[in-house]
């Protein structure tokens, strides 16, 4: 039934966010040629319209992340407490796997937005710069080179593997917890038969105060029941790279472990309201 | 006959609002049954609880012996009292929809009853007149082959040709072996369809008896009955 859902939730914001990918991508190409022409055209009128698609490209970018976040909150809003909550929570399906599709495809925009920004980002760099990109992938060093600078810095292709695994899956649990976060708020604030907007509101911003201060100190008790001695030697006179990477990592470690309670949390926070308290108007 | 819908001591309570009292309800396949009551009597929230759209206070409800869950959502099909389909999809791909979830959905039988009407499959809902998506609505919601129907206010709110086409729709089309109930205080306009009323007052079950044996008791149609009872 997941499988089912998550075709037609995609169905459904697709039809939103590939328009807006072109569209950026039509901008970004826009703008890319515009920065290229600029240096080597000098007409008055072309510069204004070069400088229009500049902005246009500047907005494009924050009107794609504020879009991707929007509908996130919106999808959730109209297709599970609006009108439309009367046909999907008559599905013959749970609440878990309702809540797991609209999970999975906002984080799946979330991530391809921000993917996609970063790539148009890169290459308008590129434009800036007067290195092609061809020569910056030839100065790069070689696999075999890369392990030796590594070897040299006394830092293990593991423990690089280790960090890197480490921050991927915080991004994940951050993107998670992000959407988690409306989603419980809005849960919760719909268990109220009037002002059903504001009390989500005051949801989003109660839950954000609590979890900051328990959470905070959840993070603090984490740290040094998983320190093993790696604190201190940060600040004897032999510490090296490898320790600073071995402190990241467990600062990292500490705060995915909150991020994964507090993820635990909201979930259960949207799943039993809307199993127990449903209150569609 | 094991019942398909039974409510034992079914109680809703919205905070000091008691919408439904001790209800005592069996309902067996093969029945067309009117829910009536008038505005504010608990005939939705008795629709909503058999969806599992709302939790019991006290008491149980059960559709063919299973409280509702994904189990008994798939033999249950609903007609809620408003517009509930999403109005950027076009009727191919609410039909595509239906399919994907309901395995008893039979697209040839929705295809015909759109075709009947005129309604083409590449129309939006957006773009459809208030009697139009009413008629979409009933088109998917009859053409599963259930083993209940629970019809909220079907003919509220249309003109009266809509109304009869409604009407005639659901008496066409429902499977047999499924029981449908319909909730309405239009009485006069569904009594021709019925086989059996419950009336429903301030959450309570004021009566449950067959349209034959009203006519036979107390010599009067079912709307007569119904504003002798539910006299101001």
């Amino acid at each position: 039934m997941l499988g089912k859902l998550l075709k037609h939730e995609f169905r459904a914001t697709g039809r939103i966010m590939l328009p807006v990918f072109g569209v950026l991508l039509i901008l970004s190409m826009l703008f890319n040629v515009s920065v290229r022409l600029s240096g080597k055209i000098d007409f008055p009128l072309l510069r204004i319209f070069f400088g229009l698609v500049g902005v246009a490209f500047v907005v494009g970018i924050i009107a794609a992340e504020l879009l991707s976040l929007i509908l996130m909150i919106y999808r959730f809003y109209r297709n599970m407490l609006g009108d439309e909550g009367y046909l999907m929570f008559t599905l013959p399906t749970d609440v878990h796997a309702l809540v797991w599709s609209k999970l999975i495809v906002s984080f799946v925009w979330l991530l391809l937005t921000n993917l996609l920004i970063l790539l148009i980002m890169f290459f308008t760099a590129f434009s800036f710069s007067q290195t092609g990109l061809q020569e910056v992938f030839r100065q790069l060093p070689s696999w075999a080179e890369t392990r030796q600078m590594l070897a040299e810095l006394g830092i293990s292709v593991g423990m690089l593997t280790g960090l890197a695994l480490e921050g991927l899956l915080i991004l994940l649990l951050a993107g998670l917890t992000v959407c988690l976060h409306f989603y419980a708020s809005m849960s919760l604030g719909h268990m109220f038969s009037r002002r059903k907007i504001l009390w989500s509101v005051l949801f989003f911003v109660g839950i954000s105060f609590t979890f900051r201060f328990l959470l905070s100190g959840l993070f603090l008790l984490l740290i040094p029941a998983l320190d093993q001695g790696r604190l201190q030697v940060l600040f004897t006179d032999g510490a090296g790279l490898t320790d600073i990477i071995r402190v990241m990592m467990l600062i990292m470690g500490a705060g995915g472990l909150v991020s994964l309670a507090e993820s635990v949390i909201l979930y259960l926070a949207t799943t039993l309201s809307l199993q127990k308290r449903l209150n569609l108007a | 006959m094991k019942p398909i819908l039974e409510c034992k001591a079914l109680s809703k309570r919205f905070g000091n609002v008691l919408a439904l009292d001790t209800v005592e309800l069996s309902i067996e396949p093969g029945r067309v049954v009117g829910l009536l009551g008038p505005n504010g009597s608990g005939k939705t929230t008795l629709i909503k609880l058999a969806n599992g759209l709302l939790t019991p206070s006290s008491g149980e409800i059960l559709i063919a012996g299973q409280k509702p869950g994904p189990n008994s959502k798939s033999i249950v099909s609903y007609l809620p009292d408003r517009p509930y389909l999403a109005d950027w999809m076009n009727v191919r791909q609410l039909m595509d929809f239906f399919a994907d979830f309901y395995g008893d959905f039979r697209c040839d039988k929705a295809r015909e009853m759109l075709a009947r009407l005129g309604i083409e499959e590449n129309m939006r809902i957006k773009q459809m007149s208030k009697g139009t998506r009413e008629k979409v609505q009933l088109i998917l919601v009859m053409s599963r082959e259930a083993g209940l129907y629970l019809l909220d206010e079907p003919i509220g709110g249309v003109d009266p040709a809509t109304r009869d086409y409604i009407l005639d729709t659901i008496i066409r089309n429902y499977n047999p072996e499924a029981a449908v109930i319909l909730s309405t205080h239009l009485i006069a306009d569904v009594e021709q369809v019925l086989d059996d009323v419950i009336f429903i007052n301030r959450g309570r079950i004021v009566l449950q008896s067959s349209v034959d044996d009203i006519r036979a008791e107390h010599g009067t149609s079912v709307d007569g009955y119904f504003r002798e009872v539910f006299k101001c």
